[in-house]
């Protein structure tokens, strides 16, 4: 296929106003590119429309939503006319930003196609980023822009205009962003050169009351970088969500299996475990009370929801099971009385899981037509009233395995002069660098989460603007959204870390973060991802890191810089990965000399 | 800017239109001779204390055609030659304009019969306050609302209605249109004509397989219509070479043309707020001075008439280009009957001005809701709103006329002289 290379423009029609009443699915309104996940939607689009795929994936019907993509030559207008320009370089807060973008005008030549798209549309609407440097394959910028969903349900079309309109320029506004102008220099971008493009979808799923969502969501990958037990990597993983996508893309609590083994459940040590980590709130949009208004917030319209009330839409008969605390025990379905597990049991365990069936085809097929390895992210939704169930397919990219000739056995993981060993790692490769940065675990509390990701942002950010790569070390999920799961980052403010490592405490452990843009990020721009589970065989030596020279300190983190770089390896083929010094005589410690002076500043 | 034409009658060219679509649609008797005059005209003078000291009477109308559909709405021309014949034709052409758009209104036009170039603005302020003093009754937010037409503007408005609320003891926003937006003007008012306009010239386009990048256009005039046009015109990618203006000091009208594309900022830069451009300083920008006529006869895709009516004629229409596919009719009136059966005969696509320049009547209203409303709306809203009204009656009269093999011209008065003939009949009036 000739438009298989990222970034390249598909040829798409022009947005007429009798769109909405033909088959059709894909527009396109004003000139210029389409961006990272308007051309990945182009590409999908053609592949779906062929029978013989719709055949393997029987029952289930899979296509993309209905989408309309604002090229971004409109972009530029906007940005041109309305004197915008100055804030792809200037330092002014993110509200600033915001307001001065939500005061300036659309280009006149495209309101009334997108008035015309409002006037016929009455799903909820996602308004979504799509740069030309986001989801690339070599530089992602998954997650940094925004994407802001409207409920597009009032009556009036002037009042669903105006959301709309806000929702635009809300992600025309994200491309100017602090986050984003930081992540653009951590992956060495020029900010002035990006382009945004948008990529307006209906949401998929139905309306349950106050609430509409897909009933279940799913980021498929065609490459496992955590398999682990029968599941070889090249079988792909899957984590799913009832709800929105937003739970999995955020890094939440979602249930990440192998589509080759759909009844082999993630290895949580107990049921209890199980039932404490599942997911237990979904996101949806909120189809009910106008919420307070904040044009400038992107969950304005989205709502977060228990399971009791997925329960209540019965959207979790075929999704949940039932712990049994007396046996302690989970019993497949909501038959019985109990708290609700989201295990997808039913779907992924009955009648041979056609879903994983259908899943790994799609991923299957994906990945030969783009002749890449590639992550999906899909809504699925099905009800009585509707003929096939549906596996709505929102984002294509593509991923990154990386090839190297990084070699570490399993003796190399217990070498005495390592700093760490890890049996989980990611990516391929090695990082030679003196700067590492990590939490303190003397001074590591759960509760503090939130501020312990401030003050590594501030070492990042000197790190970033004297361009000196580093080792990142903390304890949990790093970018997860749960401030208990992890230390709640975003990329860009770990953006110039080149290697990382997540070390789970006994009394802090947490699950990869897979799925998530930060983990997307992550693999594609090649950092190398090191999971360390403190024990008997896995352990980090601190002392070799409190003894390097100090540059700064924070309540609970330290920059130190080595007197000799150390060097982070991964080896890919077998997700072995260890940090050792490059010269281990250079080492603080392994030199009396050396040690009796850092022991003398004690 | 046009050659005299001393047989030129606007009421008659909008009679004769209005009788070949009776004749379509064969209209009854009693329709037809209440469509084909106004409802009612008002006529008075304005008496005015001058700078000098003098008194000076001017002459002024409103002229009501039809409000079957809704009040009646229009302009108030400043203009030396203004006739009472030329006021019933545009207060005719207004009401199929609303009607062909289908906003609730009716059509009316008022005029004074002066110079604003020769009047102060303490004189202008008083012939504006005169006119809302005589006419008061039988105009406001629910029977008769005007807005700004040739030589008036914002600020004739704002003297206007000033004078209906002190005379009235109300706020009525809603009783005119083309307000400041300081006082209840609209956002993408004065956009609204000339965007329109560019909204169906896009439509008609892509109708025709063709891009607006590889299109080339002359206009004529350089007022608000045209400039606007020009800008969004030239925003979808399209090229003007030519424009023509009047020439206040000489008394008569140039065409300025650049091969490649005029540049829109520079000649904003160098004209007055009538639209003139500086004849000396366009000269030194690299344009040519051509006569006022000129712009007719130049090689392009598109005309766009955008000045005054009466421009294309028997005695021009000849000169009109080869290449020429497209007029655009900014302008009320603009194309004579004669010269609009040349084009016809040509297979030259007309976007007839009741349809192409309704985005000003368009945009009024919706400033009339939101002041009715006492609300506002952001520009973004209002150009869309007026995107999708305009390319929905380009798309209404153009299926009809395909489908009826009617010119764009008649398919345009027969939807919108059908609508206002059951407003008509449903109120019982025929």
């Amino acid at each position: 296929m000739a438009d298989n290379e990222p970034g390249r423009a598909c040829s798409i029609p022009y947005f007429s106003r009798d769109f909405l009443r033909s088959s059709a699915r894909l527009s396109r309104i004003g000139e210029g590119a389409l961006g990272g996940k308007g051309t990945g939607l182009a590409r999908i689009d053609s592949l779906l429309s062929r029978p013989d795929i719709q055949e393997r994936l029987a029952p289930y019907e899979a296509r993309i939503p209905r989408t309309v993509v604002l090229a971004t030559g409109v972009f530029d207008s906007f940005v041109e006319r309305n004197g915008l320009a100055q804030f792809a370089t200037s330092a002014d807060p993110d509200p600033v930003v915001a307001r001065a973008f939500q005061n300036a005008v659309l280009p006149p030549e495209v309101l009334g196609d997108l008035r015309a798209l409002i006037d016929g549309v009455r799903v909820p609407l996602a308004v979504r980023s799509s740069s030309l440097l986001e989801d690339s394959l070599s530089r992602p910028f998954a997650g940094v822009y925004a994407t802001k969903m409207t409920p597009n349900n009032q009556a009036d079309p002037d009042e669903r205009f105006r959301k709309f309109v806000e929702a635009v320029k809300l992600v025309y506004a994200s491309t100017y962003y602090l986050g984003a102008k930081a992540y653009g220099r951590s992956v060495a971008r020029s900010l002035p050169s990006e382009k945004m493009a948008v990529v307006i979808q209906e949401v998929v799923g139905s309306r349950h009351g106050p609430r509409f969502y897909p009933r279940v969501s799913a980021v498929a990958r065609s490459h496992d970088f955590y398999a682990a037990g029968a599941a070889r990597p090249e079988e792909g993983v899957v984590s799913l969500a009832l709800g929105l996508g937003k739970t999995i893309v955020d890094g939440g609590a979602c249930w990440t299996y192998s589509p080759a083994h759909p009844r082999v459940p993630p290895p949580y040590g107990s049921n209890r475990d199980l039932l404490r980590m599942s997911q237990s709130r979904f996101w949806a949009v909120n189809m009910g009370s106008p919420p307070v208004y904040d044009p400038l917030a992107e969950e304005e319209y989205l709502v977060q929801s228990s399971l009791q009330e997925a329960e209540y839409d019965r959207v979790t008969d075929d999704l949940a099971s039932t712990y049994d605390a007396s046996s302690d025990r989970i019993y497949l379905g909501v038959g019985r009385e109990g708290p609700r597990v989201l295990d997808f049991g039913p779907l992924l365990r009955l009648g041979g899981s056609p879903f994983s069936t259908a899943l790994r085809e799609l991923v299957s097929a994906c990945r030969e037509y783009v002749d890449a390895q590639v992550e999906l992210e899909l809504a699925c939704d099905w009800s009585d009233s509707r003929s096939a169930p549906l596996l709505g397919v929102v984002q294509v990219r593509p991923m990154l395995v990386a090839d190297g000739d990084t070699s570490i056995s399993v003796d190399d993981l217990t070498d005495s002069t390592n700093i760490l060993g890890a049996s989980h790692a990611v990516g391929h490769g090695f990082l030679e660098t003196a700067d590492v940065v990590y939490v303190r675990p003397d001074t590591f509390d759960p509760r503090e989460t939130v501020q312990i990701a401030e003050e590594v942002a501030g070492l990042n950010r000197d790190l970033v603007e004297k361009g000196r790569p580093y080792l990142l070390i903390g304890f949990g999920r790093w970018g997860t959204t749960d401030p208990w799961g992890g230390i709640p980052v975003r990329w860009e403010q770990v953006g110039g870390a080149r290697a990382i490592v997540e070390v789970s405490l006994p009394s802090f452990r947490a699950a990869p973060s897979q799925g998530s843009h930060f983990f997307h990020n992550v693999t594609s721009l090649q950092v190398l991802y090191l999971g360390v589970v403190e024990s008997e065989s896995e352990r980090i030596d601190w002392s070799l890191l409190e003894r390097g020279k100090e540059v700064a300190r924070t309540d609970h983190v330290t920059h130190v810089r080595l007197d000799s770089p150390v060097r982070v390896e991964v080896d890919g083929r077998n997700g072995r990965g260890r940090v050792c010094p490059v010269d281990p005589r250079g080492l603080p410690g392994a030199d009396g000399s050396r040690t009796e002076s850092a022991d003398g500043n004690d | 800017m046009t050659k005299s034409n001393k047989a030129y009658n606007s009421f008659e060219v909008a009679q004769s239109q209005f009788d070949r679509v009776a004749d379509l649609l064969d209209l009854k008797a009693a329709t037809r001779e209440l469509l084909r005059s106004p409802l009612r005209e008002y006529s008075f003078a304005i008496p005015v204390r001058m700078d000098d000291g003098s008194v000076q009477v001017f002459r002024a109308f409103r002229v009501q055609h039809n409000d079957a559909r809704g009040p009646s709405k229009g302009g108030i021309r400043f203009h030396p030659l203004e006739t009472q014949d030329t006021v019933r034709a545009l207060a005719m052409w207004m009401t199929w304009k609303c009607a062909v758009v289908d906003i609730p209104l009716g059509g009316a036009k008022g005029g004074v019969i002066c110079d604003p170039h020769h009047l102060s603005a303490r004189e202008q302020e008083l012939v504006c306050r005169g006119w809302v003093r005589q006419i008061v009754k039988n105009v406001g937010p629910t029977i008769d609302v005007p807005a700004p037409d040739v030589m008036t503007s914002a600020q004739h408005m704002t003297w206007m209605l000033d004078e209906f609320e002190a005379v009235t003891g109300s706020r009525a926003p809603g009783f005119i249109t083309g307000k400041p937006i300081s006082l209840g003007g609209s956002q993408g008012r004065k956009e609204a004509t000339g965007y329109g306009l560019v909204f169906t010239l896009r439509e008609a386009l892509r109708e025709m397989g063709l891009r607006p990048e590889d299109t080339v256009a002359s206009v004529q005039g350089f007022g608000n219509v045209a400039q606007y046009a020009i800008e969004l015109f030239t925003q979808i990618g399209g090229r003007v070479e030519a424009v023509s203006c009047w020439d206040q000091a000489d008394s008569t009208s140039y065409t300025y043309r650049k091969k490649g594309g005029i540049d829109l900022a520079e000649l904003r830069a160098i004209a007055d707020p009538f639209g003139g451009i500086h004849s000396g300083r366009a000269i030194e920008l690299g344009y040519e001075k051509l006569s006022g006529d000129a712009w007719i006869e130049q090689d392009v895709d598109i005309l766009i008439p955008a000045a005054l009516e009466n421009a294309i004629r028997a005695d021009n229409v000849g000169q009109i280009g080869k290449r020429v596919r497209i007029v655009a009719e900014g302008a009320n009136g603009p194309t004579t009957p004669e010269a609009d059966s040349a084009l016809k005969d040509r297979g030259i696509f007309v976007l007839p001005d009741l349809l192409a320049n309704a985005g000003g009547v368009t945009c009024s209203y919706f400033e009339q809701v939101q002041s009715n409303m006492n609300y506002y709306w952001a520009k973004d809203e209002v150009l869309g709103k007026l995107d999708v009204k305009m390319t929905s009656a380009f798309l209404a009269v153009h299926e009809l006329a395909r489908k009826q093999k009617l010119y764009m011209r008649d398919a345009a008065y027969v939807i919108a002289v059908t609508r206002v003939a059951e407003a008509c009949h449903d109120r019982g009036w025929v």
